[in-house]
């Protein structure tokens, strides 16, 4: 007790001088932040002005303002990129994989949450197993097996592939949702006639709807900017993603700068204003995966 | 009345005709794809590509460029999932070859009447060697040697240079002036294998090593062999300041945004740089030896061919793509258009740094050592060549480990050396 | 009866086609590169059985091993370099963060920003901007007095290593922060609280209540952390080619996986070899299993003692 008192007096005494202190303190923390921000966001700003600059001007003023606001660089990067033709089949792709893994990973998971059964905790760590293995190192059979379907150069390719893959994050973020809902809701479904799926999709499903758009960020960000799938399996100009696409891009205009950036430009602007305008969701999103576990 | 009756009926069929002609030719059109790593020379393709489809009505190219670095393993996984093109523009030598033992590609000698008169060195890299057919039409032959800008040469008041001595002289009144001598880095690897190609043939010996090293006779640890690695390590207070970052494309715009006097290069760059700086004047000349009565070489190989997949589903056409491809005509359209030179006999190069190219090829031409012999087997000569320079490059290796490397590398595979 | 038997059963139903999908698509994969691993391979066609051959080409045989061991330890300081930024930097940050004054919110939506970016952006991005001739980072020295800085950031055996784990920190961090203030912002407020009525300095708190409480969220994001740079590709295959330059100075597993298995594409055409290529994909699957077991093992138990 005498202590406490002591430390109050002490606190009292060292009043002023601490707000002093806490001032610089915070001029420093804020200072620092800034720093951090211009080294996260300054390359980014040198990108976009870059966009806008001729190679001459790159070279004699990387810093300065662009001399002209044309749109002209832009305009040229999409229509001899091809980028409509790599855009649609992004969205595409991502959106099929998305679909695929939400209902396949939804049915399961509902399976592992609610019903008892032998095999139960066995099969959930079978599905967990795969968040520790990157199925990168499965790509040669993966290939081999692709080939063998036929599947080469189809977009199925990347589905099937992106959808396996997120499986088992999707089951353990859906299980987790689904174990949470309490029991009355399922009895009172089946006292009103619904059969097993209706139960669940009718009355479950819903629930979770949240977990639903957790497991549809987690997977979308990868997805999307996923390079090394595409580049084994998609051949054909008319099916490759942007990442794939913007390679190809940038080995024809390799020495034409301002070209380049703005195909750099072009291709990051989706998932950049999808992130500004809904970054809450995103974040959580995204963070679900490592804090729950 | 019955004359003009009977030109009436004409002049309805001929118009006939004409409505009719390209509903018959737009049921029977195929379409065939040609694959291809030139990303640069699209337009060059589809150029010669319309000329093809002016003269083969019925018939059209649709010319899909992939990156360089990417193409051989798109191509190669599309081969073995049983698609792929029609049409493939195809690697020489070891970069060919596996395709056609795999079967993917249709033997063309007894298809294509013209390649008779092709010179038989230049069809080697299209040849397999265990059947010893020919599955490609062979596009263009490359030198490797020294380009320089003409225009600063004449403002210094340089010379090309008659022996090694002079070399370094000019290139140190190059640096004096402010100019890089020469614009090549040492980032990407196989920017040093060309490097090699330029300075390496002049000190080894020309073809008289090669033969000898081909036969087992010679190895990679010969001093001549290694005495070319050290002159091109002479050379190392010539290259851009942090000559270690600088890769290929930075070395091309060095030389032709004209900030560099000099660059070790292959012949195929002339196109790039007409097309960079229009106003660019360049010269060649071969890397000289010690003395002026040295014989200095330069280092020839054969690019690449065109071919035809074997599982095409338009076998006719896509060998009459192919022979168009061999004609004399396309040709000398190449040869104009990309500044390269043809591999098809008989075209004369318009531009004249590419005829002194093609003077020098025949007087002073060396085969390219590790692309033409080392590149059949696993470690390739290429790989261990591109990668212990580069280790010797950044210090970390002495002259003799990276020939010791070499040699232990390819004698892994190649069978005269074991 | 049929109908009950099915209503009985219906996770059988729900089920199968997530045990499918995943069983075929990526279990069987996975599973058969083990199998692959065990026999000599003619490009796409397979041989005789090889038992270990292959796992000791890749250990033993020259130049296999050079490469691999190589690589690997470039693997281990990619992850011990970026765990140290993350949890300390990272964490920092996350902790200051908590405190939710004015504008942290725009610094953390900044920082967060090139996570958003694809791979491919960032390299050729960074890839330009390190550019030794005329890259804007090399000027930017320059500009502040520091010529005498001015490398070849890239093209040094030295140096390129150290820049492509930097570049992808910068891509990377915002996501630990973002994870740790999820695990921070679920400790509850009154144990802050406590600690600091009973006297305790702000270091004492965070090293006796937050990093306690913290460590399941820390542990899991250090595993992901390890997965994922034991799994990295992109940013090395588009800045420094599929064979790590300069002389494999940043060659890691993955790209060495990739260039045996697809060929190395700068020397025009080497086919594939499945069977080495393989055995690496099982090493660096035993690697990554065995480490990521040991550390929830690991979690599991200090999560008990707690």
């Amino acid at each position: 007790m005498a202590t406490r008192l002591d430390l109050a007096a002490e606190r009292k005494a060292t009043v002023a001088p601490r707000r002093w202190r806490a001032a610089v303190g915070k001029v420093l923390i804020y200072g620092g932040l800034t720093l951090l921000a211009l080294i996260f966001v300054y390359p980014l700003f040198l990108m976009v002005i870059t966009a806008f600059k001729s190679t001459r001007e790159i070279f004699l003023d990387p810093f300065g303002l662009p001399s002209r606001w044309s749109l002209e660089p832009f305009i040229t990067v999409w229509r001899r990129a091809n980028f409509s033709t790599y855009f649609r089949n992004s969205v595409l792709v991502t959106a099929a994989s998305t679909v695929l893994v939400l209902t396949c990973s939804s049915l399961a998971a509902y399976a592992l949450g609610r019903y008892r059964f032998r095999l139960n905790n066995a099969l959930y760590i079978f599905f967990l197993a795969g968040i520790m293995i990157p199925i990168r190192l499965g790509v040669l059979p993966l290939f081999l097996l692709m080939r063998n379907l036929n599947l080469l150069d189809t977009h199925w390719s990347l589905i099937l592939t992106y959808a396996a893959s997120g499986m088992p994050m999707s089951v353990f973020l859906l299980t987790g949702f689904f174990r949470t809902l309490p029991r009355e809701l399922e009895y009172a479904a089946r006292i009103d006639g619904c059969s097993e799926f209706q139960t669940f999709f009718r009355v479950m499903l819903p629930l979770v709807r949240p977990g639903l758009a957790t497991v549809t960020i987690v997977n979308f960000v990868p997805w999307w900017n996923d390079f090394f799938f595409p580049l084994l399996f998609i051949q054909s100009d008319e099916l490759k993603t942007i990442p794939l696409g913007m390679t190809i891009f940038f080995g024809q205009y390799m020495t034409d700068w301002g070209l380049l950036f703005a195909g750099m430009l072009i291709a990051s602007l989706p998932l950049l204003l999808l992130y500004l305008v809904m970054s809450r969701q995103f974040i959580e999103g995204l963070t679900a995966g490592a804090v729950k576990g | 009345m019955h004359v003009r009756l009977m030109r009436l009926t004409q002049v309805l069929f001929l118009a006939l005709a004409v409505l009719l002609a390209p509903a018959v030719a737009g049921a029977e059109e195929v379409t065939l794809t040609f694959w291809s790593w030139r990303t640069e020379d699209v337009d060059a393709y589809n150029q010669f590509i319309a000329a093809f489809e002016a003269e083969h009505p019925g018939i059209r190219v649709r010319f899909v460029p992939y990156r360089n670095t990417e193409y051989n393993t798109i191509l190669a996984t599309a081969l073995q999932a049983g698609s792929g093109p029609d049409i493939i523009h195809l690697r020489a030598y070891g970069g060919m070859e596996p395709l056609a033992q795999a079967g993917y590609l249709m033997p063309l000698d007894d298809k294509v009447e013209a390649l008779k008169d092709f010179n038989p060195d230049h069809l080697a890299g299209a040849t397999n060697r265990a059947d010893g057919r020919i599955y490609g039409v062979p596009f263009a032959l490359q030198t490797v040697q020294v380009l320089y800008n003409v225009r600063i040469f004449e403002e210094l008041g340089l010379k090309e240079p008659q022996t090694w001595s002079e070399l370094l002289e000019v290139a140190e009144a190059l640096k004096r002036a402010g100019y890089i001598p020469f614009a090549n880095g040492a980032k990407e690897g196989w920017t040093l294998e060309t490097f090699f190609g330029a300075v390496g043939p002049t000190f080894y010996g020309g073809s008289q090593y090669y033969e000898e090293v081909v036969a087992g006779e010679a190895t990679f640890e010969d001093p001549r062999f290694k005495r070319a690695v050290e002159k091109m390590l002479e050379l190392r207070p010539y290259l851009p300041d942090n000559y270690m970052g600088v890769g290929y494309t930075d070395m091309q715009v060095l030389f032709a945004q004209e900030l560099a006097g000099m660059m070790l290069a292959g012949s195929y760059e002339l196109g790039t740089f007409a097309q960079m700086n229009p106003d660019l004047k360049i010269g060649v000349f071969p890397i000289p030896g010690e003395r002026a009565e040295d014989p200095a070489y330069i280092s020839v190989y054969v690019d690449g061919s065109y071919g035809i997949n074997a599982n095409t589903k338009h076998p006719e056409a896509a060998l009459a793509f192919i022979r168009f491809l061999a004609s004399r005509e396309y040709g000398q359209m190449f040869t104009n258009t990309l500044k390269q030179i043809s591999a098809v006999p008989g075209t004369q190069p318009e531009d004249p740094v590419l005829a002194e190219i093609v003077e020098l090829m025949e007087r002073q031409g060396t085969p390219y050592l590790m692309l033409t012999a080392f590149r059949y087997g696993q470690p390739s000569g290429s790989t261990l060549l591109q990668n212990e320079l580069q280790g010797v490059f950044a210090g970390l290796l002495s002259v003799d480990q990276a020939a010791a490397n070499i040699q232990e590398g390819v004698a892994s595979w190649y069978e005269p050396f074991q | 009866m049929v109908r009950r038997w099915m209503e009985r059963h219906a996770y059988i139903f729900f089920l199968l086609p997530g045990l499918v999908l995943y069983g075929v698509f990526m279990v069987y994969p996975l599973a058969s590169s083990l199998g692959y691993s065990l026999f000599h391979w003619d490009g796409l066609i397979r041989g005789p059985f090889a038992g270990l051959e292959n796992f000791k080409t890749v250990l033993t045989r020259s130049p296999y091993q050079a490469r691999f061991w190589g690589a690997l330890s470039h693997n281990v300081l990619f992850f011990v370099t970026t765990f140290a930024i993350q949890t300390t930097l990272g964490l920092a940050l996350a902790v200051l963060f908590r405190k939710k004054w004015r504008g942290f919110g725009f610094f953390q939506t900044v920082y967060f920003i090139p996570y958003t970016l694809s791979m491919v952006v960032v390299g050729f991005l960074w890839l330009l901007l390190l550019n030794p001739t005329w890259g804007a980072f090399n000027q930017f020295l320059r500009l502040i007095g520091l010529g005498s800085w001015v490398q070849p950031w890239l093209g040094q055996t030295e140096t390129a290593l150290w820049t492509i784990i930097l570049v992808n920190a910068w891509r990377w961090l915002g996501f630990p922060i973002l994870v740790f203030l999820a695990g921070l912002q679920g400790i509850p407020e009154e144990l802050h609280e406590a600690a600091t009525v009973d006297g305790a300095t702000g270091w004492q708190t965070f090293r006796h209540v937050t990093l306690p409480l913290l460590a399941p969220v820390i542990g899991m994001m250090t595993i992901l952390t390890f997965i994922w740079d034991f799994n990295a590709f992109e940013l090395v295959f588009i800045m420094q080619g599929s064979s790590g330059n300069p002389y494999y100075s940043t060659d890691l597993l993955g790209t060495l996986f990739y260039r045996t298995a697809f060929g190395d594409s700068t020397t025009g055409g080497e086919p594939g070899q499945i069977g080495i290529a393989s055995a690496i994909a099982v090493l660096m699957l035993i690697i990554i299993g065995a480490v990521s077991i040991l550390g929830v093992r690991q979690m599991q138990k200090r999560q008990v003692e707690y």
